[in-house]
């Protein structure tokens, strides 16, 4: 075998693997895609229908306009509850992601030229997020009813804002760390205070970092189900939640709409995540990972 | 030299070498990004204002660092304090929500403890939650890694591969769930087409077979988080420096024996880091499970944070529930430690192959 027949083969056998692959991961997006244009004798076929026939768009008619009401065991799901829920998920998922970046920022800085954590510090600020939620949530389910913030988006914003600080922190201290120090020390020798500092020169040479956190942490937020269901499941829904109440429909399995409202949860979701792609390593890898 | 207002500056600054304008910085945070200064020159420092301006700015220092952690503080004071508390006072009185106010409950000492720890349900769970993690964190290490391997040399059509390998982790994990629901129905398309494949009639109980449940959950997992490892991987290949691999091919070395004994050495953080990080996200997974299970058929997908669930929200045993959630935290804090112990040790070997990276470009 000659050298160029060897690298053929090997050509072939990556993009076999490689389209395999694609192929295992588009199919379920594409089922859900497809199932939410289907009409509803074929949500659920025997044999499977692979591509809807007729195109309807009855199902997201039904979901995003309440044409249909669906009677579901505990409520029912009106016109107005998946815009209501959406209204949610943006207002928490943002106020929450602004909050953690702006003061994981201010922390990062802190960290990365005056180490005002020290490395132990840093790292069991992780802890905040690796240990499970759920070991918690008992408890500050029952305090906050007794705050009176079960229920509220402010309740929920607090806990995404809390657990979502120590993604904030490592991940814009590794965008701070890259910056040479020149700019600054030149700024202190001027004798500008150490915020000023911080708002005028550091944060707007790591703006297209703050702004990969900012997408990286919405992802996560947005995307949060158990605490949202837990402190919140009633007054405040949010999109996740919502998803999950078509369970409970009394019409039986209504895939369809399910499906309809999926991609209307996720298509902003990886929008998002395209845009910052060159950045979920270090996102997930709470930074110690540069590229 | 004209004097610079509120710097550096005083009546010495004109005899002083410039190394006096950078240097209060660079010992502040010099560890890392030090610029090489002639520290030999030892020049004797001016007494008097000089030292207190020094003074003023350590203490300027030490405010700044407290104002910034105060809000930090308080979270953990008002949050967290008040939770792990309250945690505690439940796992040792005795109330249900059925019961009168929670502060009147029956002190019953140990006895919620002893129930949970004997109790071999719980430790069922715990079995299932670490295979579970286990099972899924090696598939989607292995199918990350693999794709890695194949994609970290530039190959026509890499973007559009990249692209499509990281949506599955853009998905919502509740939307992963019901999409599985969609697909793994008996006669469902994923069984529909198996049996098409290999020509025989396939049906498999995905969602309703309690042997198979778990491995289900395990899969959908595995699809859904393997971009991370994925991801992962790649950053990692992306940062190995070049110079070890020219030298080990230029010395004969075949394809084979460069991955052994130069890529997966050098990969070695980046390894951990991938598999400790996925570990403790399965441990903690709850929507996949709760959404297609809810701990079922039977008891077959009851993993720690679904029976936590059900104990708390399904039976309302608030204390038992605070019981199993202490037992379970106290579980994930050795865990936690291990790992981060790991990490501490990884991110300082992948901290020198950065610099070393950085320098040889």
């Amino acid at each position: 075998m000659t050298k160029s027949q060897k690298r053929r083969i090997s050509t072939i056998v990556r993009y076999s693997i490689l389209t395999f692959w694609a192929l295992v991961v588009a199919f379920p997006l594409y089922w859900i895609v497809a199932t939410s244009f289907k009409p509803s004798e074929q949500w659920f076929a025997w044999p499977a229908v692979y591509f809807p026939d007729p195109v309807t768009l009855d199902n997201y008619l039904d979901v995003w306009t309440g044409r249909q009401a669906i009677a579901t065991a505990q409520y029912i799901i009106s016109a107005q509850r998946p815009w209501i829920a959406l209204g949610n998920s943006i207002m928490i998922s943002f106020c929450a992601t602004t909050l953690a970046v702006l003061y994981g920022a201010v922390i990062a800085y802190g960290v990365s030229r005056y180490r005002v954590l020290s490395d132990t510090r840093m790292f069991q600020l992780l802890m905040l997020r690796m240990i499970p939620p759920i070991v918690v949530v008992a408890p500050l389910s029952l305090y906050y009813s007794a705050l009176g913030l079960l229920d509220t988006a402010f309740g929920l914003i607090m806990i995404y804002f809390l657990t979502s600080l120590p993604y904030a922190v490592w991940m814009i201290k590794s965008f701070i760390d890259e910056v040479p120090r020149e700019v600054e020390q030149a700024a202190e020798i001027l004798g500008a205070p150490r915020w000023r500092t911080l708002w005028e020169i550091v944060l707007p040479l790591v703006r297209s970092g703050l702004v990969a956190t900012f997408l990286f942490i919405l992802i996560l937020t947005w995307s949060e189900y158990l605490l949202a269901l837990i402190l919140a499941k009633t007054e405040v829904v949010t999109l996740p939640v919502e998803l999950s109440k078509y369970q409970g429909s009394t019409e039986g399995r209504v895939y369809g709409r399910q499906a309809a409202l999926s991609v209307g949860i996720t298509v902003p979701l990886i929008i998002v995540g395209l845009i910052i792609r060159k950045h979920l390593a270090r996102g997930f890898s709470f930074g110690m990972i540069r590229r | 030299m004209p004097p610079r207002g509120g710097g550096v500056v005083d009546a010495s600054a004109d005899t002083t070498p410039p190394r006096w304008r950078e240097a209060p910085l660079l010992r502040e945070e010099g560890r890392k990004h030090a610029v090489p200064m002639p520290s030999a020159v030892a020049v004797p420092a001016p007494v008097g204002r000089l030292a207190s301006r020094e003074l003023s700015r350590t203490r300027g220092i030490k405010r700044f660092k407290w104002t910034i952690l105060a809000p930090l503080i308080a979270l953990f004071a008002g949050v967290l304090l008040p939770v792990l508390l309250l945690q505690l006072y439940f796992s040792f009185h005795q109330w249900t929500i059925y019961l009168g106010a929670w502060h009147e409950a029956d002190f019953v000492g140990l006895d919620i403890f002893k129930e949970v720890l004997t109790e071999p349900r719980f430790g069922w769970s715990i079995l299932r939650s670490l295979a579970f993690a286990l099972g899924s964190t090696i598939g989607c290490f292995l199918i990350g890694f693999g794709l890695a391997y194949l994609m970290h040399q530039p190959f026509r059509g890499q973007a559009v591969y990249y692209i499509l390998f990281i949506l599955p982790m853009l998905t919502v994990p509740i939307v992963v769930a019901y999409t599985a629901e969609m697909l793994l129905y008996e006669s469902g398309p994923i069984n529909d087409m198996i049996s098409r494949v290999s020509g025989d009639q396939f049906k498999v109980a995905w969602l309703s077979n309690p042997d198979i449940a778990l491995t289900t959950v395990m899969l959908l997992e595995i699809w859904n988080w393997t971009p991370f490892s994925f991801i992962i991987m790649l950053a990692g290949f992306a940062s190995l420096p070049k110079e070890p691999l020219e030298a080990a091919r230029i010395l004969g070395a075949n394809a084979w024996r460069v991955f052994w004994e130069v890529q997966l050495p050098l990969l070695r953080p980046v390894i951990f880091l991938a598999l400790t990080l996925r570990f403790l996200e399965a441990m903690a997974e709850f929507p996949k499970i709760w959404a297609l299970f809810q701990g079922g058929p039977g008891s077959a997908t009851e993993t720690i944070p679904v029976y936590i669930f059900l104990t708390t929200w399904q039976y309302f045993e608030v204390s038992k529930g605070a019981a199993l959630s202490y037992v379970a935290m106290m579980l994930m804090i050795v865990i936690v430690l291990l790992v981060i112990r790991v990490l501490r040790r990884e991110k300082r070997a992948l901290d020198a192959m950065n610099v070393a990276v950085r320098r040889g470009e």
